[in-house]
């Protein structure tokens, strides 16, 4: 972390842009209140500067509510939907997604849903807006609702649904549709870049200019790529001829995320090569008709990318000497100061201004999300809106000075009166001329207030302006609008004039100041994102400070002079057994990570006496105890990630964030399985029984499980199995898949270093025959744990019925056909990115893994495109580069089932993709990426655990027809719906026979303790792992 | 091989949607009409069991995670199951343990199929106050067919270790989902029945993930900060 008041010192930028460049990423989840605490000295105002900004900003405010022709429709739409109540939600939830509707049926049954649920009746009088009212149903409807009679009729929401009962549908609908125009209208500019120069002028005329921000989805696809580019250019060529001599000229915003289907780090080569030719041949066309180009902004973690690829772009030889090559960066960055002192330098190297916009940010609500989804431990974000405007402050300060403002020209975006109110008096401060700077805000918004200074003051304003097809662009809108819902919250307040003008112009440094602490408290850190247990840590690898000194622990056990030699452990010692068996690399078969000794049936013999031996003591030990030895079993853990991580790697094929999930997976069990121990078997549990009398119970051990676990998730079902046999008080013999034993190995010996005594955990290592069988054929064994194939658990559950003994506990995880169902008022986007990932990653080797997507016919071809482009970008290669998407399966067996498979769906069905293969394939046991359309799920008998993906077409009147098919497979474990209407969202949910429903989501992944996962029928007998019955099923209780 | 399968199967499987679908509040009141009618000691463990499955897997869990996904934890009934027993003995002293799994396994979503004398009254009390299907009563013969299916559920069974172990022998060697047995072996202590996580042998459990951010940001984690003031 570095002095951030230094920034104000002249010779701060004059230092080697490296040294400036190595400020950045460190920042990137820096302690929030230690970084805060070196910003605030930036962005605290001297008594008089206060004072200025505040009266300035009181001014301001009443000035603009004096003037009632300038709050704009989506100013009067924020204030009367806002953004807090439901049925503003609702509405814009109608906005995200009825254009893209293709379909009558599915369109008025998702109005219906929409409508039922709201209380519209009451927004009806609210405003006098003429857009407000609009969008207020009723009055498009029929104008019924406001004349009905509340206490005749009952509650408003009933009265909606009854209304819309009875009205018929295609007029909803096609009022609906008026609607949602008349919303689009507002929000974009124009259709095209014509009409949006065209609608622009009335705007232009009062003084303002113009940024058309082309923006929209990000394309997944190479031919989407290039349909934003050709829009782009056109955008240019128009703009470009624009005569309008008035004001600053227009200039165009991109959206680099439109411009390549792999703006990721991941793909930096790609990034710099193919997306940096995109993007240089479109500035060198905005160059000659001298149409400024700014970046858009977007996810934290693509800011270092971009920033690469800005210098790159910048520094080359057809745009230097520009000086309307600029970029967005966002405040509510902890990386944003930082950002800014490189760009400053850079500029001052070159010679060329860079224009940048200031935002406070736009992706606030999935920056937190994603952090805790992946454990980041911090965030890049700030958690308070206060400290993103300390740190707006901040960075304006630093822009505003003299030696920053001949680099950089700022312009300041922002809808707040207090932040622009101290904007200007900090410019004046500084001396800054009204030229040297601009502010910018955003089309529909904002009205109000800049209509007011533009008046007042000589500062140039731009209206930042969306431009496209309302159909493309207001999904993308709507969302944008709502993740900022608390920070647009000022628009509404500004406009409410009941809302004192006193509580609108406060500082944000002083308010944060008055805060008990300067983070957030009640968003905790990810690591404490449950309550009674540490949740596991995920470095993030898309930043260069968490991933590079990662990769270099991991590096130190990639070379092939690292071999892991491996035995059986039994009784905490190493048995050689001389029936050595070498393990290779899945992506190089000539490759090895390492050798290991297999068990025979004399040493499973040994391990189960010596276990049975061991368990009335381990038994005994008190519950907290062996909850002990778990918690340090996950620490453990996570201070042997990296070789853990390259374990994964070299054995078992799995990408990088693929073994990071993997060890996260097993701390999350280590440390689930404990708290439940503690909190459910530590002390004997009292309830009344059948006849009203007081009972004790003590749940305890049963005795020796065993535990055989797949080669998929080698360590986190491994381990998750082990502990949670361990913690109730069985001792344990645990059998690995035979390919991935050498990670079992170095599981156990953590578990032993953590305190689990020798004699009550061993290891087996070796195939069915020679372990599998006589461990499930001795009359010791008290329970079992069992994932893998349905076939294998029926298999073992005979062996075990076959020893003449009572019955015990069988707990299977088993295999799947899991379908995601697809309607039309889903977001093709979304849906195919979460299908390939469901399908495709991890090779296909997860249980929970998409196998059959059903598309409503209506929309089928358009995704079916998509899924085509989407897998053409998918990377299939070595599992321990960043690159990589797709690594190999577990080993040619499975290899030659998959591609038995393919051959055969070649024929049934028709071949909607494949994903390139490396030259160097051959080399290792890959599977490329294949989807087929197939005319039914009763083409596929049985699950073929691949990287291959089927896709059926239904019609939307027979979604009930097939949730019934996917439900008579059998199978029943994980399911993906993709729908906004919650109605049938709920529908399939209650139908549906799987033990896993994700809803506008991908299907794997399922965290412990927040997903508990298992299936039901042919998939699994329960309960849960990572679930709060699961221990139960590994234990005894005994009346006391 | 294709078997015949009994047709009280078909039945018990066409009625399990619907007895599924009306949640475990609407299965207790119906559960609860004929309850009176039952005898002292049965009566108390049929009442016993349908709280304890209200208490237990009564309501959803809603489960802690990340902001902006939703996740929740219910439970089902796990499909068709067999309510017997295989002990020669009279059943009527028995009558508080059978009570026991047909109740434990209705209010808990499955259908039953009950076999022998027993199942026969039980069938006569329930029947007219449940949907058509919900319970129905088969005799030795079918019931052996029944144990035989691969479309059950599980069997929930009063009898003796050995008796359970051969059972569990033969639904092993059956083909198709593993079968549960659900067996009940000390009719005097009645440990594994009128145990209160009896129930979690009847029901499969069931996680729903929702995005709830699919449309957009929630938005309300910044107004939290401001609640503290």
């Amino acid at each position: 972390m570095f002095n951030a008041i230094e920034v104000l010192q002249p010779t701060f930028i004059e230092k080697p842009l490296n040294e400036l460049w190595q400020l950045i990423s460190p920042l990137y989840k820096a302690d929030e209140a230690a970084w805060l605490k070196e910003l605030l000295p930036l962005a605290k105002p001297t008594e008089s500067e206060l004072k200025n900004s505040t009266d300035a900003a009181t001014k301001l405010i009443e000035k603009v509510r004096k003037d009632d022709d300038s709050m704009s429709m989506i100013d009067a739409l924020l204030l009367e939907y806002s953004l807090d109540t439901k049925e503003g939600i609702l509405l814009m939830c109608l906005a995200e997604a009825l254009m893209r509707v293709p379909d009558k049926e599915t369109a008025d049954a998702f109005i219906k849903d929409r409508l039922s649920v709201a209380d519209w009746a009451s927004h009806a009088k609210g405003s006098d807006s003429f857009f407000v009212n609009a969008s207020t149903w009723g009055l498009l409807l029929t104008g019924k609702i406001v004349t009905m009679d509340e206490a005749k009729d009952g509650k408003p929401a009933n009265l909606v649904n009854r209304l819309v009962n009875r009205v018929s549908e295609p007029v909803i609908r096609k009022a609906m549709n008026h609607a949602m125009k008349i919303m689009g209208h507002q929000f974009v500019l124009g259709r095209d870049i014509k009409e949006a120069l065209s609608r622009g002028k009335n705007y232009r005329e009062k003084g303002y200019a113009y940024s058309f921000d082309m923006l929209g989805e990000a394309a997944l696809t190479k031919s989407d790529a290039i349909k934003y580019l050709r829009s782009y250019e056109k955008a240019v060529e128009v703009v470009g001829k624009d005569s309008y001599k008035k004001g600053p000229r227009p200039t165009i915003s991109i959206k680099l995320s439109a411009l390549h289907p792999r703006y990721e780090v991941g793909n930096e080569e790609r990034v710099m090569s193919e997306l940096f030719e995109s993007v240089k041949s479109l500035l060198i066309k905005a160059r000659k008709v001298n149409v400024g180009i700014t970046i858009d902004a977007e996810e934290a973690d693509r800011l270092e990318l971009s920033l690469h690829l800005f210098e790159k772009l910048y520094r080359d030889d057809a745009i230097k000497g520009w000086g309307l090559f600029g970029l967005v960066i966002q405040a509510y960055s902890k990386r944003a100061l930082p950002v800014l002192t490189w760009l400053t330098a850079l500029a001052k190297e070159q010679g060329d201004q860079i224009p940048v916009r200031l935002v406070k940010g736009a992706y606030w609500d999935s920056e937190i999300k994603l952090c805790q989804q992946r454990g980041v431990n911090g965030y890049p974000v700030y958690t308070r809106k206060e400290a993103t405007d300390v740190s707006y402050l901040a960075c304006a300060h630093f822009l505003l000075q003299e030696h920053t403002r001949k680099h950089i020209f700022p312009q300041f975006a922002s809808h707040n009166a207090h932040t622009i109110a101290t904007v200007t008096s900090l410019s004046q401060h500084l001396g800054a001329s009204t030229t040297e700077f601009e502010f910018q805000r955003l089309h529909g918004m904002g009205d109000a207030l800049y209509d007011t200074l533009i008046k007042t003051s000589g500062t140039d304003v731009r209206i930042y302006a969306p431009v496209g097809n309302h159909k493309d662009l207001l999904p993308y809108l709507v969302r944008r609008l709502l993740e900022n819902g608390a920070n647009s919250s000022f628009v509404h307040r500004l406009i409410d004039a009941t809302y004192p003008v006193s509580e609108l112009v406060g500082h944000p440094v002083p308010l944060l100041e008055s805060r008990k602490s300067l983070s957030n408290p009640y968003i905790d850190l990810p690591i404490r994102l449950f309550e009674d247990r540490k949740n596991s840590y995920g470095p993030n690898i898309e930043i260069d400070s968490e991933w590079t000194p990662f990769k270099a622990q991991i590096d130190t056990f990639m070379g092939q002079d690292t071999q892991w030699r491996a035995y059986p452990l039994v009784g905490g010692k190493k048995v050689e057994t001389n029936n050595t068996h070498t393990i290779t690399s899945p992506y190089k078969l000539t490759e090895t990570a390492g050798q290991i000794d297999w068990a025979d049936a004399k040493t499973v013999t040994q391990a189960i006496d010596l276990a049975e031996a061991a368990f009335p003591t381990w038994s005994q030990r008190p519950a907290n105890e062996r909850a002990d030895c778990l918690d340090r079993m996950a620490d453990l853990m996570e201070e042997n990630y990296a070789e853990l991580m390259a374990l994964c790697h070299r054995e078992a094929g799995k990408t990088i964030q693929d073994s990071i999930d993997e060890v996260r997976e097993g701390v999350d069990f280590c440390r689930y399985y404990a708290q439940q121990v503690r909190s459910h078997f530590a002390k004997p549990v009292k309830f009344k029984n059948f006849l009203g009398n007081e009972q004790t119970l003590l749940r305890q051990g049963r005795g020796v499980f065993a535990c055989i676990s797949p080669w998929n998730f080698p360590l986190a079902i491994f381990i998750g199995q082990v502990s949670a046999a361990l913690a109730v008080g069985n001792t344990v013999i645990a059998k690995p898949a035979e390919q991935t034993s050498l990670i079992a190995v170095r599981a156990i010996e953590l578990l032993l270093e953590a305190g689990v005594p020798g004699d009550v955990i061993h290891l087996l290592p070796g195939d069915g025959a020679t372990v599998g069988a006589p461990l499930t054929s001795d009359k010791r064994i008290a329970g079992l744990a069992f994932t893998g194939s349905t076939g294998t658990a029926q298999l073992i559950n005979r062996t075990l019925s076959n020893r003449g003994v009572a019955p015990i506990p069988v707990i299977a995880e088993t295999g799947g056909q899991n379908a995601m169902i697809v309607d039309s008022t889903s977001l093709p986007e979304q849906v195919v990115r979460d299908a390939v990932r469901s399908a495709f990653a991890s090779a296909g080797q997860r249980c929970s893994a998409l196998r059959v997507m059903f598309i409503q016919e209506d929309i089928a071809d358009r995704v079916i495109l998509m899924i085509k482009g989407a897998m053409k970008e998918q990377s299939v290669g070595l599992p321990y580069l960043h690159s990589t998407d797709v690594g190999p399966v577990i080993d040619q067996k499975a290899q030659s089932m998959l591609l038995d498979h393919i051959k055969n769906m070649t024929v049934k069905g028709t071949l909607i993709a494949q994903s390139a293969l490396p030259e160097w394939a051959d080399k290792g046991t890959f599977v490329a990426p294949t989807a087929f359309e197939i005319s039914s799920i009763d083409l596929l008998t049985e699950e073929k655990f691949g990287p291959i993906m089927h896709v059926v077409r239904y019609k939307a009147k027979d979604l009930d027809q097939i949730v019934d098919t996917i439900n008579n497979s059998g199978f029943g474990l994980t399911m993906g719906v993709h729908s906004r209407n919650e109605t049938t969202c709920a529908r399939i949910a209650s139908r549906a026979r799987v033990g896993n429903l994700y809803i506008n989501r991908d299907q794997v992944g399922a965290v412990v303790g927040v997903q508990p996962f298992g299936g039901q029928g042919l998939s699994g007998t329960g309960p849960k792992a990572g679930g709060p019955h699961y221990l139960h099923r590994f234990a005894i209780e005994k009346a006391l | 091989m294709t078997q015949v399968q009994p047709a009280q199967i078909q039945t018990a499987l066409q009625s399990l949607d619907h007895w599924e679908q009306i949640g475990i509040e609407e299965r207790a009141a119906l559960l609860r009409t004929s309850i009176q009618s039952l005898k002292d000691r049965p009566q108390h463990m049929a009442e016993w069991q349908i709280s304890n499955a209200l208490t237990h897997v009564g309501e959803a869990v809603i489960l802690p995670g990340p902001t902006g996904e939703k996740n929740e934890l219910s439970t089902q009934g796990r499909g068709v199951f067999l309510c017997t027993s295989h002990l020669k003995d009279d059943d009527s002293e028995h009558e508080t343990a059978l009570i026991a799994q047909v109740y434990a396994a209705l209010i808990a979503g499955n259908t039953v199929i009950s076999a022998g004398d027993f199942g026969e009254q039980i069938t006569m009390l329930l029947a007219p106050t449940l949907p058509e299907g919900v319970i129905q009563s088969v005799d030795e013969i079918t019931e052996d067919l029944i144990i035989d299916s691969p479309l059950i559920a599980g069997v929930a069974v009063l009898t003796s270790t050995d008796k359970a172990t051969s059972l569990y022998h033969r639904l092993a060697k059956k083909d198709g989902l593993l079968c549960q047995l659900v067996e009940e072996t000390d009719l005097v202590n009645l440990p594994t029945i009128a145990n209160p996580n009896y129930i979690l042998r009847f029901i499969t459990e069931r996680t729903v993930s929702i995005n709830t951010t699919a449309i957009g940001g929630n938005a309300t984690l910044l107004e939290l900060g401001i609640m503290e003031e």
